[in-house]
């Protein structure tokens, strides 16, 4: 059981950078995803807390201790390949206890342990097999056994559900978030897979480009996305973008476009767009913020926008509409009696509370979650080297030492973060994770 | 270097079975780009082999025959080698061996008798075995370190060192012959069988870490970090998993560097002197053709005394030997 502490850590290739001004601390039982495109260097930065890549620079502690230069079988770490590495000429029972050979426990201690850990993951009946004699999520299984028996401080994992097809993936997704509830150990997910991310995470990393974007719990990284990216990446289906104007004066801000699209903004929104007045923006909304006019859940500050249905997808429970808007393609999630119809002309309701809104130069947020709760002490601190957004989230440097005061910090981060969701949940009908879709793995 | 000939057979009977496996390789190779399938597993239904796409191409008729027209081509004087070698020293001059099944009463082994009485191939067999045994042995395990170290240990210019050895594969071995026996003569390492195994094993060795490296390399990376991660040493991740997973090649390399010793002729007339009580078969075989030129029933069945070992043991290991030696190979 330990925290983990990256410090500036680089990883360098020959000529390209991996992982850049990675900074990140991850608390004593905490389940962290880090998510991000394939190449962002997620993997990287978990191979480099495993031991299987050197550090280029900066440091990492598990614990209190610097291990740069600890052997990887001594930094009391355990981790689950995406291919999950089982050794294909031992039996399972071999292959669970293998590590506790290595450490020369005496056989039958060796025994008890393997059986314990195959009674958690419940593969006591495949222990005399052969890793070749095994379906993909019993060698998940057991790859998980393997890493739980050495009872190790920190777990890692890499894309262990990415060879599971769908269904297996959604059920061995909850057996993964059981297995960390009960073993309250540090877990730290390498996945492409936002919904992974989304369902499982306390809290999550998003990378790009070797580069942390920002870290937060789910519910805030979906609330509020610090960049285009992190807005585009998290959630799905994944949220519109539109190139507007902000037009008007003090009492009337609007969003515009040649279209023919003209977004009043609610009032608490207006001040932080004031300085963009006459000038470009990209305007995000997520498509479950675009309601059938017939179905606005109450209490919502609604902008009517003329569309036109391309196609319509039922998914049961909802309705994904395919429209057009000018030259802008975009999605909306409505409720499932809606009256839209492939080919025909709709007005939809635009929901302006939960507006995004990017600088178009450096794609960073405008709003800030701080700036929309004026009552709120805070004010966002902004890494100038990474332009990731440290919040209470994210520790920064100073503070960051080993044995620091970080837990209050903390503390106050995620009352913060509880009376956000509060007045999320008054002003919205859904007060749940709305990111995620049940159906969501099947689609990928 | 220049290898003896090696038993034809398995090069045309096998060839579908050899590209099989190589598919299968490959497949244990991508694994190491990360795709999704599990490297030892069962196949995937519905692939098709390279043999399956010819064999689609060409038809199944043709292919048979030109299969079976090579292994006659082969067999049939193998087959008269084998009858003269049970005939009377009279008939095989007189006629040809293809008569001797019309008059089944020429049949005799009195050949085999005098070759391993008279001639001293029962020494010389077993002198062919104490050479071989070890001279196999000591390059397969040597070969077997050295690429361990040259697949996954870290080591600066480790590709270029690789290289090396592998260039050290088209030297000449007769360029070598007098500066070793001249080192083998200020160390008293000449005509002792200490000589010739440490020699055979240098010579087999370029061959033998560049089939071994390339199997080593082409086990996925996964297992070895897992096995790292769990507390394992080299030593361990070599004997524990390594070795293991790779008994095909190392037995493919086995029945190379054992054909290559067994049928060698010169390095053993060089190194270890002509004399009786060492020589192995075939320093006695090419005695034979000297001293007795015209005693075609007397080398014909010394001939087949010298097979019978080979041939037992690549028939019991020739799975391993088709599918070891694509194995390393195919992967440059």
């Amino acid at each position: 059981m330990a925290r983990v502490f990256y410090e500036n850590v680089y990883k360098r290739w020959k000529e390209t950078v991996a992982v850049k001004d990675f900074t990140l601390e991850i608390a004593d039982k905490e389940f962290l995803v880090l998510v991000g495109p394939s190449g962002s260097g997620k993997s990287t930065a978990l191979r480099l807390l495993a031991g299987l890549d050197s550090i280029s620079d900066g440091k990492i502690y598990i614990g209190d201790r610097v291990i740069n230069n600890v052997a990887p079988k001594d930094r009391d770490i355990a981790m689950v390949f995406q291919t999950y590495a089982l050794y294909p000429h031992m039996s399972v029972h071999d292959n669970v206890g293998f590590g506790l050979k290595l450490r020369k426990m005496p056989k039958d201690q060796i025994h008890e342990k393997v059986l314990q850990a195959a009674q958690v993951l419940g593969i006591e009946p495949l222990l005399d097999r052969k890793p070749g004699q095994l379906s993909g999520g019993q060698r998940q299984r057991v790859a998980l056994a393997r890493a739980i028996v050495r009872e190790p401080k920190v777990f890692l994992l890499d894309e262990p559900l990415s060879n599971l097809d769908a269904k297996l993936r959604v059920q061995t997704r909850a057996e993964i978030s059981k297995l960390h509830q009960r073993l309250g150990t540090t877990f730290i997910y390498v996945t492409h897979d936002q919904v992974e991310a989304m369902t499982m995470a306390t809290q999550i990393a998003v990378m790009n480009f070797g580069v942390i974007q920002q870290v937060g719990t789910p519910q805030f990284l979906y609330d509020h996305p610090t960049n285009v990216f992190v807005a585009g990446f998290i959630g799905s289906p994944s949220m519109n973008f539109f190139e507007v104007t902000v037009s008007g004066d003090a009492d009337q801000v609007c969003l515009v476009a040649d279209s023919g699209m003209s977004l009043p903004v609610p009032a608490k929104k207006r001040r932080a767009l004031e300085k963009y007045r006459d000038k470009k923006i990209v305007f995000g909304i997520r498509p479950e913020d675009i309601h059938d006019p017939d179905f606005v859940p109450p209490d919502t500050e609604v902008a009517p926008l003329d569309t036109a249905v391309e196609v319509t997808e039922l998914m049961g429970n909802e309705v994904f509409l395919h429209l057009t808007h000018g030259e802008n393609n975009f999605l909306a999630r409505v409720d499932p009696r809606t009256a839209a119809q492939p080919g025909s002309k709709m007005e939809l309701m635009v929901g302006m509370d939960n507006m995004h809104a990017f600088d178009p130069e450096s794609e960073q947020t405008i709003f800030s979650p701080e700036e929309e709760e004026p009552e709120s002490p805070r004010q966002p601190k902004r890494s100038p080297a990474t332009g990731v957004a440290e919040g209470a989230w994210i520790t920064s440097r100073e503070s960051a030492a080993p044995g620091s005061a970080q837990p209050e910090a903390e503390e106050e981060g995620k009352v913060e973060l509880d009376k956000l969701a509060k007045e999320e949940a008054v002003t919205e009908q859904v007060a749940k994770p709305r990111g995620v879709p049940k159906d969501q793995a099947d689609q990928d | 270097m220049k290898r003896g000939p090696y038993p034809a057979g398995p090069e045309d009977d096998s060839r579908g079975n050899l590209q099989e496996e190589a598919l299968e390789e490959e497949e244990v190779r991508d694994e190491k780009e990360g795709s999704p399938e599990y490297p030892f597993g069962p196949r995937v239904a519905g692939e098709e082999g390279t043999a399956a796409r010819l064999v689609r191409a060409v038809g199944r008729g043709p292919l048979h025959a030109v299969i079976i027209g090579i292994s006659i081509l082969w067999m049939v004087p193998a087959l008269g080698l084998l009858v003269s070698s049970f005939r009377e020293r009279q008939a095989i001059t007189r006629t040809g061996w293809w008569e001797a099944f019309t008059t089944p009463t020429e049949f005799t082994i009195q050949n085999y008798q005098d070759v391993l009485t008279g001639q001293g191939m029962g020494t010389a067999f077993i002198n062919s075995v104490i050479i071989t045994v070890p001279a196999t042995i000591l390059t397969v395990m040597v070969a077997a370190l050295a690429a361990y170290a040259f697949a996954w240990m870290p080591l600066p210019g480790r590709n270029w060192w690789f290289l090396l050895v592998v260039a050290l594969m088209v030297v000449p071995l007769q360029l070598t012959l007098i500066p070793v026996l001249r080192l083998f003569a200020d160390l008293g390492l000449t005509g002792t069988y200490w000589g010739i195994w440490l020699a055979h094993a240098a010579y087999g060795l370029p061959l033998g870490v560049f089939l071994l490296r390339n199997f080593f390399v082409a086990l996925p990376k996964d297992l070895l970090e897992s096995a790292f991660l769990e507390g394992a040493s080299h030593t361990t991740a070599f004997f524990r998993i390594v070795l293991p997973l790779s008994v095909p090649s190392l037995a493919a390399l086995g029945i190379f560097q054992f054909l290559w010793v067994w049928n060698d002729l010169l390095i053993a007339l060089v190194y270890l002197g002509g004399t009786r009580d060492v020589a192995p078969m075939t320093v006695v075989i090419s005695n034979l053709v000297s001293s007795f030129g015209t005693e075609w029933h007397l080398l014909t069945a010394a001939a087949f005394v010298s097979v019978i070992l080979p041939l037992t043991i690549f028939f019991a290991l020739q799975r391993y030997f088709v599918q070891g030696l694509l194995a390393g190979a195919v992967k440059g």
